[in-house]
């Protein structure tokens, strides 16, 4: 599995599999409570849930499922929400070429990952090439 | 007292406890030794008819127990199939598109728009302005939580759909928070004509439709001046 820069406390709220389009659904929704309990107003948990839906689309679409975690933990002395999307599909050839806008290596519109970007305070992704994907967003209070 | 059924030596009422195990092992739950003779092995025969005793009820429970389990399966599987028409039932009923005026279409979207739904939804819509000649519909996003990319996509989709068709359509119920995410995510909805609330689409709606009116009068007036001429 791929690794991100090692972890400092976080407190794990919730681990998910996303495998259909319901796991989609209802993942989200998780991240939109979560997003609430942790205070945030109305855009920014319609931009957190809007973001993870980006990304649990990708892994099913892409990579026929994956792994969610969710975390809370203090980011640089923010109240951060974070979550982790890993599967273990065919990997991103280009990580340059998917970051940026309206490129799309299949049906979809070219603005899932660079538009999941303008989305978060902080976004980390990793990919080789028939392992998989790791993607880590945070979203501060 | 009766004449012991049972044999008096000792080699017979082994054997006899050796009949009696195996026809229990064979299935025979109702195989007891029932010695009436009272001596040390008598003890025995006694507590090898108790514990077939046990064993029995123990069965029993368990035949009990599995019978119920296979109900409750069965319920569950019955479950289990009218949710599945359910969500099919839902499927149809969750895209109803009604003619609430002259020439306008409403279609009201309501909870997550999954490939499968929207596709029923762009076929009724379709169909739908086939069927009435309607113009103008309004597709009310009001109840749609998370507008991602490819809900996104799909409503562009249909609105093109629905132009090919002559027919234009409208997006209402935006929500302040999802435009802004929507210009975050880059997505260009600039093509489509958008209103904030379902009242505002169908004032603009209605406005279209008095122009189209007019305009039919005033074609109609230039013909018979044409006539007169």
């Amino acid at each position: 599995m791929l690794e991100l820069a090692p972890d400092r406390n976080f407190e794990l709220l919730g681990e998910y599999a996303i495998e259909t389009e319901y796991d989609i659904v209802m993942a989200r929704q998780t991240v939109r409570q979560f997003a609430k309990k942790a205070g945030m107003g109305i855009v920014d948990q319609t931009r957190i849930t809007t973001a993870v839906s980006e990304l649990f689309r990708n892994m099913y679409n892409y990579a026929g499922g994956g792994k969610v975690l969710i975390e809370r933990g203090d980011v640089e002395s923010h109240d951060a929400l974070i979550i982790t999307c890993i599967d273990h599909g065919p990997g991103i050839e280009n990580l340059e070429l998917a970051m940026s806008d309206g490129y799309t290596s299949g049906m979809g519109m070219g603005y899932g990952l660079p538009g999941t970007k303008r989305l978060v305070d902080r976004f980390e992704i990793q990919s080789k090439i028939n392992e998989g994907t790791t993607v880590r967003i945070m979203k501060w209070k | 007292m009766s004449e012991p059924r049972n044999v008096k030596n000792l080699k017979d009422r082994i054997n006899r406890i050796e009949d009696i195990l195996a026809s229990v092992a064979a299935g025979d739950m109702d195989a007891r030794i029932e010695t009436e003779i009272e001596d040390d092995l008598s003890g025995i025969e006694a507590a090898i008819d108790l514990l077939i005793d046990d064993l029995t009820d123990e069965l029993r429970q368990r035949e009990k127990m599995q019978k119920e389990l296979e109900t409750k399966l069965k319920e569950i599987q019955e479950q289990q199939r009218t949710i599945v028409q359910q969500q099919e039932d839902l499927l149809e009923l969750s895209s109803p598109v009604s003619k609430v005026w002259d020439n306008i279409l409403i279609l009201p979207v309501i909870g997550t728009l999954d490939s499968q739904r929207t596709q029923i939804m762009m076929e009724n819509l379709l169909q739908k302005i086939v069927d009435t000649g309607c113009t103008i519909s309004i597709l009310d996003i009001t109840g749609v939580p998370t507008v991602d990319t490819q809900v996104a996509n799909h409503l562009l989709k249909t609105v093109t759909s629905a132009r090919l068709l002559g027919a234009e359509c409208i997006i209402s119920g935006i929500s302040p928070a999802i435009a802004q995410t929507i210009v975050h995510l880059g997505i260009d909805l600039s093509t489509i004509r958008t209103k904030a609330t379902l009242q505002d689409a169908m004032i603009y709606a209605m406005k279209q439709n008095k122009r189209s009116d007019e305009m039919k009068v005033l074609s109609r007036n230039a013909l018979s001046d044409e006539k007169e001429d």
